[in-house]
């Protein structure tokens, strides 16, 4: 063979693999079936069970006949919290599956870009669990959430807390995205309701173990708060190693939404007593149906007491069946366009949903946070108890306007 | 005797080594073929999703391409790639976005800026070697992403958004189609210089200090010299790769995506395609971006999978794909001589 000839063939090769790989992609897209694409960050504890439980609830509907007759099929993916492996899962979703809608994500670093692109392709999108507040700001019409903005959930502490304990608040929080929002919010609301300076602030990776330096400072400035953004496991340390540099228990610890997730008081131990967080369900809650849901999860994924991210995922799902109830669908390949702007409609038509959420979910057509951040209800949670058998409190319930948090 | 009578099949290492026509054409000619052969790729495609995967795989290539002249040709261990592909990714998009630039300049730009990341990556590896420049460079992979997570400059822990796609004469190249020109391209072009830096003086020099480093010196290489071309030319792959991928619709960057798992990743399309094989790294960036593809619906076992193909290559295959067409290569050529003996006796 020439070695002209061989080159040749050799830069052809990619063409050639390619191709090959191609070749094993799944099969055209059926019709008549309702396509929803899910995709979350499904590596950390519980994260299978969210997922899975969406898949569940969903996969449901077609024991009972579909939804309107029309069945349901759930392709789900883990994203891993990364960013690239989410645009991956949409564009997979979107360009190979011909979702009729997309479900995610739990992490805002992979919600954000996720946006970006179904509001290209115009498909709708619905987000359970990310909280930051560009989400909806990219002003995308595609795009509704379940989960309770951040801009809401600063203020659920801050308001509470500077009226009740106090505006001496030293800020403690990791490089996670959760984090950074959480203490940047809070320390937004302190400067323009009260001009207030952040009494100590530092900023530490998400992989450190020792919170004490940082700790021993504040405890000699005598907060009145200790505001702790970041991570389940950060929360947890930083919230037991207060309590080892002699923190006094008087000085409010309060952290990020991730300390509603079941391993921060189980981690914490003891130091989770007096620890309190904003969040958009709490286990304790005695209605009915949040009982109802607290029993299933009980039984059916062998969680004791589900945190708001199940909450939000089980929500989502129930939204999810309720705006493809409602929706016009045609479902064949021509209608793909169509029917997605269907479903977009009947989400927007969402009025007033009480469901698990601590307030109603509502959205609207204009696509503007305050149409589409559905949940503007936040509760101040505070644990009782830590350890394994741990216990919690609602301390207060506390409603937003819609346009809340906007002019930041 | 004339040719009527000659034997038709005799071996002629004379004939054998005279230039042909083949040899007369400019080398970069087969490339172009190449490139005119892989231009419709894009209409090939059942979706627009199998484009994107074909991007990614474009983007792989650079950067298993450039890691393979670090580490395979001079023999250095390095597991600072990603983070140097960082670098330009978060160059160029802060050369686009906070200075206007259009990516065309904002590329060239990134390369300067991991260039001179190259060299400081490079710095370590005049007395250093193996598993400690590995943790040398592996200590500044995870500084360059704990630094990135928490500058507010650079997005933070949420990531840098809204990066330009590429402007063509008015085009804007925001589709996976339209991106394909732009990657592929640059993918086949790294292959090329690759090949010609394996051919060069520098190229020998690079595989001297890989056999071995003291009878390089001893020959009269600049070892230290070489080690630092080695790491600046590999960074310039790995700024082209960060480049494009910032670039990439939806123009998203986050420190997230630059991990040790990334960076393993890029080390098993090396390895699985073989250590200092060019070819050898493509098939293995484009065989890995596949399977990790594939495997995205067995989310559970997709560690294991992985993990697997590692094992089983180091154990195997230890030469990798590239190996294996060394080895068929070099049979068939030896089969070929012997053949033309066997006729000419």
């Amino acid at each position: 063979m020439s070695r002209f000839l061989k080159q040749t063939l050799r830069a052809a090769l990619p063409a050639a693999t390619l191709a090959m790989g191609m070749a094993t992609a799944p099969a055209m897209a059926q019709d008549n079936v309702i396509r929803v694409g899910v995709t979350l960050r499904m590596v950390v504890e519980n994260g299978l069970k969210y997922g899975q439980m969406v898949k569940d609830e969903l996969e449901a509907v077609n024991a009972a006949g579909g939804i309107n007759g029309k069945k349901i099929e759930i392709i789900l993916l883990d994203d891993e919290c990364k960013p690239d492996k989410g645009i991956a899962n949409v564009n997979r979703f979107i360009h190979q599956h011909k979702v009729h809608l997309v479900l995610g994500s739990t992490c805002s670093s992979v919600s954000l870009p996720m946006v970006d692109i179904t509001a290209k392709e115009e498909v709708p999108q619905i987000v359970p669990h990310s909280t930051n507040a560009n989400v909806t700001k990219k002003n995308s019409a595609w795009v509704f959430r379940t989960a309770v903005s951040e801009r809401f959930y600063a203020s659920v502490h801050a308001k509470y807390l500077s009226e009740n304990v106090g505006k001496k608040v030293a800020y403690l929080y990791t490089t996670d995205s959760a984090g950074i929002g959480f203490a940047r919010d809070y320390m937004a609301f302190m400067r323009k309701t009260y001009n207030i300076e952040p009494l100590y602030e530092a900023q530490m990776q998400e992989t450190d173990l020792d919170f004490r330096s940082h700790l021993l400072k504040i405890k000699s400035l005598g907060a009145e708060v200790l505001a702790i953004g970041g991570q389940s496991d950060a929360i947890a340390r930083i919230a037991q190693q207060s309590f080892e540099v002699g923190i006094p228990s008087r000085v409010r610890r309060v952290a990020a939404s991730a300390a509603s997730n079941a391993p921060v008081p189980e981690l914490a131990g003891d130091a989770a007593k007096g620890l309190t967080f904003a969040a958009a369900f709490v286990c304790t809650d005695d209605r009915p149906v949040a009982q109802q849901f607290v029993k299933m999860v009980q039984t059916k994924y062998g969680v004791r007491c589900p945190d708001h991210d199940f909450s939000q995922a089980y929500e989502t799902a129930q939204l999810v069946k309720l705006a493809l109830g409602k929706a016009q669908l045609t479902l064949t390949d021509a209608s793909l366009k169509a029917d997605r702007a269907a479903i977009r409609d009947a989400f927007a038509n969402i009025r007033d949903y009480q469901g698990l959420a601590s307030g109603p979910i509502s959205f609207c057509a204009e696509p503007t946070p305050q149409c589409r951040d559905g949940n503007r209800t936040g509760i101040l949670v505070e644990y009782t108890k830590g350890g394994k058998d741990y216990d919690m409190r609602v301390l207060a319930r506390v409603s937003f306007e819609a346009d809340f948090g906007l002019g930041q | 005797m004339t040719s009527d009578t000659a034997p038709r099949q005799a071996y002629n290492p004379a004939a054998a080594s005279r230039p042909g026509w083949h040899d007369r054409v400019h080398p970069v000619v087969p490339w172009l073929v190449g490139l005119l052969v892989l231009l419709p790729v894009p209409l090939l495609m059942r979706n627009a999703y199998h484009q994107y995967v074909v991007n990614v795989i474009c983007i792989n290539i650079i950067l298993a391409v450039g890691l393979n002249i670090v580490k395979g040709f001079s023999g250095q261990v390095t597991v600072g790639h990603v983070a140097v592909a960082a670098i330009g990714a978060y160059s160029s998009a802060v050369f686009a976005l906070h200075l206007g630039l259009p990516f065309w300049l904002a590329l060239p730009g990134a390369l300067v800026v991991t260039a001179i990341a190259g060299a400081m990556v490079g710095v370590p590896a005049f007395r250093l070697e193996g598993a400690y420049l590995a943790l040398a460079t592996l200590g500044l992979a995870e500084s360059v992403r704990i630094v990135i997570s928490g500058t507010e400059s650079l997005g933070g822990a949420i990531g840098l958004e809204n990066i330009p796609a590429p402007n063509f004469f008015g085009h804007v190249l925001d589709t996976h189609k339209s991106y394909y020109y732009v990657v592929m391209p640059a993918a086949l072009f790294g292959m090329y210089f690759s090949f010609s830096i394996l051919r060069s003086d520098i190229g020998r020099a690079f595989k001297s200090i890989r056999e071995d480093q003291l009878a390089a010196a001893a020959s009269g290489v600049n070892v230290r010299k070489y080690k630092l071309i080695a790491f600046v030319l590999s960074a310039l792959y790995a700024g082209t790769a960060g480049s494009l991928k910032a670039h990439m619709s939806p123009g998203f960057l986050n420190p997230n995506d630059y991990t040790l798992t990334e960076m393993i990743t890029l080390l098993l399309m090396v390895v699985f395609g073989g250590i200092g094989h060019i070819w050898g790294g493509v098939v293995g960036a484009i065989v890995v971006t596949i399977i990790n593809d594939l495997t995205q619906d067995y989310y559970q076992y997709r560690m294991v999978i992985f993990g697997s193909i590692i094992v089983l290559t180091v154990m195997f295959m230890p030469r990798g794909i590239g190996g294996i067409i060394d080895d068929f290569f070099i049979r068939r050529r030896f089969k070929a001589i012997r053949e033309s003996r066997a006729n000419a006796s």
